[in-house]
């Protein structure tokens, strides 16, 4: 389907025979639905004044519709994803407070408004920006690096019909896009003229080469074994089949490790680590910058999950149960986001557990440690596909 | 050899892996999540620490015990008390100490040395005021409704004296010891002494006459009465008077 | 330009508002990419002139400013001034005293250690340990609440004795709360002994040698951690550690975890000699004496008392000149020298090196510049 198609007919209309569910695109049909309503009470408004105008038909027309849908499906995609963040921040809030024999934030319904009110702070606090700075990379660097995070955190489909475009290479673009960060964060801090930062981008980069090739091989056995890069097919085969974790645990161990460092969550998080490098390239980046900085990490923390999820712990489906049978009372969509946080307990858990690792020990531990471990995942992952166990 | 850690823990051992600290924590998490031991937080506004009676809060002070000595004004080392006059609810302007608590470092020297126990320790140690002046505690406002007895901070000094001679169990202080003693020749009959001292412990004793057929009047000391409080010797115009430590 | 990049080295700021920095000093390092060539550390950023301000005070009000030399462990500076003057008076406090002060001392360097605890968890990154080490402090402070009023700064020791006995049950709850935090600090070890990052972050880095130890005067753990066996409470014996029995731990390797290693084990130690020392309370009479009572006026002369700080061997020096006023007072504090040793420490490590091997000084900027 073309984007011009999509404008001109009305999608859902259109496949609706194709898809299990009564929707193609549960966002996409919100917005129909929202502005059936409301642009449908304007339009009849209107022609009550003026019998037979031409803007109560433009309003109601298919183009019409589809274009302030898609809005609608776009804002409703960003707000889930933006509010299951949030609730990622409480939990790992809470969780890690009780591991620290704390209680964690309290401030309204249990502690969860904190995250709003810590928005509202550094939205309220002065934009300083240091004087020698190299403007245009500061600034690109910096919104490149928050847009990317937010983009794939987009990209990321909740179910079957919780999608923005149902890309053939999802996974792929999905990893092409998260691997892009390091090397805006090393710009970023270039840019900044502190060394502190610079220090910082170069550990990024450090970073990236010791955590990219494994996470690339677990990718490779992962789509060997499925047969595809298609998101919906990867999980649709797990769910006919069995779980990756199971034959891959190897591979699933190692991909929370690189998951972890592909966030840069501790304790991998060498570029901003703060007991030496004081906030390392984030340094001067000071105010709402700063927040939105962390806003993006968690939409990054909540991307990796979700590839743990969709690669190893199938995706939306539950074993025993099929979606298709229960369509009225399984939510595919919850149980997307419920996996994705008990992933995101295991990366809480490994904050809490874990000091930080030193650049050379990161090394180490790509290269002497996850990157035999993935090439033994792989391996095996051939010899179940040429065996045809799978 | 009775080293606890370093005997459980030879060197090779070191660095074991990271299960233990996974465990370790994932533990914690469960008991502190289920019912039956809470996490330490103290949800301070809302609840307290219990503290006990002879914690060192701001000072307080017992209005109606107190005989403006000016002890706690010596013994202060920040000088955060002063001695200010005060209507004691019969008409009558008295010297009582009043407290910058901005400056207090509560070292309770103030309720250590009052020979009076007037002033106390607290256990209050919310002391947060908007203005400074807010800070600053008058005699009145120093009182603490909740005065015990472990807050009177009492000294319980042995004289080495008595050590040696063998005597363990006659604690005192320095204000049951300590008195001023006259030094006659210096001393000119001014009667300085007897209106500074807070408790009308010196009366002034004719002696004899000078020359002129004046009296000549002495300072002399009522022991039980006095409280070592130093006001004569340091009020003294010619330095007649001087403190007898007795050790 | 000949196609050659230059490579220069570069200076690195860290510190006087640096998160590892813990207090106001600056430790400049000189950088080749992440190696470090040359360090260099500043202090005085908190100089207050606090042994200038001791020559107007009286000898008894010295004794609660002592408290403010260094916040953790204003225990063993108070207690080290009242032993100056008791030196200068030349009197032996009652054995009563004695004991409850090193009951109190002990308890300081409890806090003192937990303290470091906490600040190495931060340093490495993990707040798990900075919290569990924290929780233990609680406790110890709330046995300072008891036994001296107040959680920080005790104002306990007076010159001849102590300034209260101990209160109803403290006995009881310190040695509950002390067999409470063995079994407390065999849990907090888990997450770093047993977890191969941390011990990975702090062993084989920051060496210095015996030889640097003899040259720079470095005293304390970090002395003991390269092999010097020498500490003050054993071969120097002051109040009643001399008829305690414990053991003074002493390490070969000289580097960060060896240090580490030697301040856990004296934990356990100070546990150890708590409960000696309650036994022994035990069997004094609770009216002995514990407070003598001393002239205000110290006769002239200069006097030297020496003590184990947690942080090393402190030192004061008194030249009273027989007013109620000290003469001059000199703290020889022991961060002051150790942090001399930084330079040689971190030397060819990494940059993420250098809060690992700086928690093992434990800062204290209060004594090092007073």
């Amino acid at each position: 389907m073309g984007l011009t198609e999509w404008i001109v007919n009305r999608a859902d209309d259109v496949i609706i025979s194709m898809s299990p569910y009564d929707v193609l695109n549960l966002p996409y049909d919100i917005g129909v639905k929202v502005w059936e309503s409301l642009g449908g009470l304007i339009a009849w408004l209107i022609n009550l004044i003026v019998p037979g105008n031409w803007l109560s038909e433009a309003l109601i027309s298919n183009e019409v519709t589809n274009g302030v849908a898609m809005i609608v499906m776009v804002l409703v995609i960003f707000i889930i994803g933006f509010l299951t963040n949030l609730t990622m921040i409480w939990e790992e809030r809470k969780v890690l407070g009780r591991m620290m024999d704390r209680r964690g934030t309290k401030i309204c319904l249990l502690g969860w408004g904190q995250c709003l009110g810590d928005g509202l702070k550094t939205f309220m606090k002065e934009n300083v920006t240091p004087k020698a700075i190299d403007n245009k990379i500061y600034w690109w660097g910096v919104s490149l690096i928050i847009g990317t995070s937010v983009l794939i955190a987009c990209m990321v489909p909740l179910s079957p019909r919780w999608f923005i475009v149902n890309y053939e290479a999802g996974l792929l673009l999905i990893f092409a896009f998260f691997a892009l960060a390091p090397f805006l964060i090393l710009c970023a801090g270039w840019s900044q003229n502190n060394k502190y930062a610079l220090m910082g981008g170069f550990r990024a980069a450090e970073l990236m080469i010791s955590y990219e090739i494994p996470m690339l091989l677990l990718f490779a056995a992962c789509v060997l074994m499925t047969g595809s890069y298609n998101i919906g097919d990867i999980i649709a085969y797990q769910q006919e089949n069995i779980w990756l974790v199971v034959p891959q645990i190897i591979g699933f161990f190692v991909c929370i490790v690189c998951a972890i460092a592909e966030s840069e969550r501790i304790p991998f998080d060498l570029a901003e680590a703060e007991a030496e490098l004081v906030e390392g390239w984030q340094t001067e980046y000071a105010g709402m910058k700063w927040g939105l900085i962390m806003l993006g990490d968690y939409f990054r923390g909540f991307v990796a999950c979700a590839l743990v999820v969709i690669m190893y712990l199938g995706g939306w489906s539950l074993p025993f149960v099929n979606q298709f049978d229960w369509y009225w009372m399984y939510f595919p969509e919850i149980v997307m986001t419920l996996k994705i946080c008990l992933v995101f307990f295991v990366f809480i858990w490994a904050r809490g557990a874990l000091p930080r690792v030193r650049t050379d020990q990161i090394l180490n531990i790509g290269w002497k440690v996850l990157m035999p471990l993935a090439m033994l995942n792989l391996v095996i992952t051939i010899l179940l596909k040429v065996g045809g166990v799978f | 050899m009775a080293m606890e850690y370093l005997d459980k823990y030879p060197k090779k051992f070191r660095g074991t892996g990271v299960i233990k600290p996974f465990a370790a924590t994932f533990k914690l998490m469960v008991k502190t999540v289920l019912p039956g031991r809470r996490s330490v937080c103290i949800m301070y506004p809302y609840e307290k620490e219990w503290v006990p009676d002879n914690y060192r809060g701001r000072p307080g002070l017992r209005f109606d015990r107190c005989v403006g000595c000016g002890i706690c004004v010596r013994a202060c080392p920040t000088t955060c008390i002063e001695l200010v006059e005060v209507d004691d609810g019969q008409g009558n302007m008295v010297k009582k100490p009043q407290v910058n608590i901005g400056r207090c470092m509560m070292c309770g020297y103030c309720a250590e040395y009052c020979p009076v126990d007037a002033m106390t320790t607290t256990t209050d140690y919310e002391l947060a005021e908007f203005t400074r002046q807010g800070m600053i505690y008058d005699p009145r406002r120093l009182n603490f409704d909740y005065t015990t007895d472990m807050m009177e901070v009492h000294i319980e000094e042995h004289l080495m004296s008595n050590l040696e001679k063998g005597i363990t169990d006659q604690p005192t202080a320095f204000f049951n010891t300590d008195r001023p003693v006259l030094n006659g020749d210096k001393c000119i009959s001014c009667s300085k002494c007897a209106k500074v001292c807070p408790v009308n412990a010196i009366e002034m004793v004719v002696v004899g006459q000078n020359d002129k057929g004046k009296d000549i009047k002495h300072p002399k000391i009522d022991d039980k009465a006095c409280i070592s409080c130093s006001n004569c010797i340091i009020d003294c115009p010619k330095d007649a008077l001087k403190m007898n430590e007795v050790l | 330009m000949d196609g050659k990049m230059k490579q220069d080295k570069m200076w690195v700021t860290m510190g006087p508002q640096h998160p590892f920095s813990h207090g106001l000093w600056t430790l400049r390092v000189e950088v080749d990419g992440e190696i470090i060539t040359d360090a260099e550390p500043e202090v005085g950023y908190l100089h207050r002139g606090w042994e200038k301000e001791c020559e107007q005070r009286d000898y008894q009000k010295i004794i609660p400013m002592a408290d403010r030399l260094c916040y953790s462990a204003s225990m063993t500076w108070s207690h080290l001034f009242c032993k100056v003057a008791e030196e200068a008076l030349d009197i032996e406090v009652p054995e009563r005293a004695q004991y409850l002060r090193v009951v109190a001392d002990e308890i300081c360097r409890l806090q003192s250690h937990l303290m470091w605890l906490a600040a190495v968890g931060t340093d490495v990154g993990n707040l798990t340990i900075f919290l569990w080490a924290l929780r233990e402090r609680e406790f110890m402070l709330d046995l300072n609440v008891r036994l001296c009023g107040q959680r920080l700064t005790t104002n306990y020791p007076r010159i001849g004795g102590v300034r209260n006995d101990m209160p109803y049950y403290f006995e009881r709850d310190c040695l509950r709360g002390i067999e409470r935090f063995e079994k407390a600090l065999w849990d907090i070890l888990q997450l770093t002994d047993e977890s191969s990052i941390f011990v990975g972050r702090m062993k084989g880095l920051g060496y210095i040698t015996r030889k640097d130890v003899a040259n720079l005067g470095i005293t304390g753990p970090a002395m003991r951690g390269c092999g010097v066996d020498y500490d003050v409470r054993r071969d120097d014996p002051y109040d009643a550690y001399g008829e305690l029995d414990f053991e003074v731990p002493v390490l070969k390797e000289g580097d960060a975890y060896s240090r580490y290693m030697i301040r856990i084990e004296e934990m356990f130690q100070s546990c150890k000699i708590i409960k000696q020392a309650m036994k022994k309370l035990e069997s004094i009479p609770k009216t002995a004496p514990y407070r003598l009572k001393v002239p205000k006026c110290i006769p002239e002369g200069t006097h030297v008392a020496k003590m184990e700080d947690p942080r090393g061997e402190s030192l004061m020096y008194l030249i009273s000149d027989g007013t109620d006023q000290p003469y001059r007072l000199k703290v020889r504090s022991p961060v002051f020298v150790n942090v001399s040793a930084s330079k040689h420490m971190v030397k060819g490590v990494r940059i993420a090196d250098i809060p690992a091997i700086m928690a093992m000084i434990d800062m204290c900027l209060g004594e090092t510049d007073r």
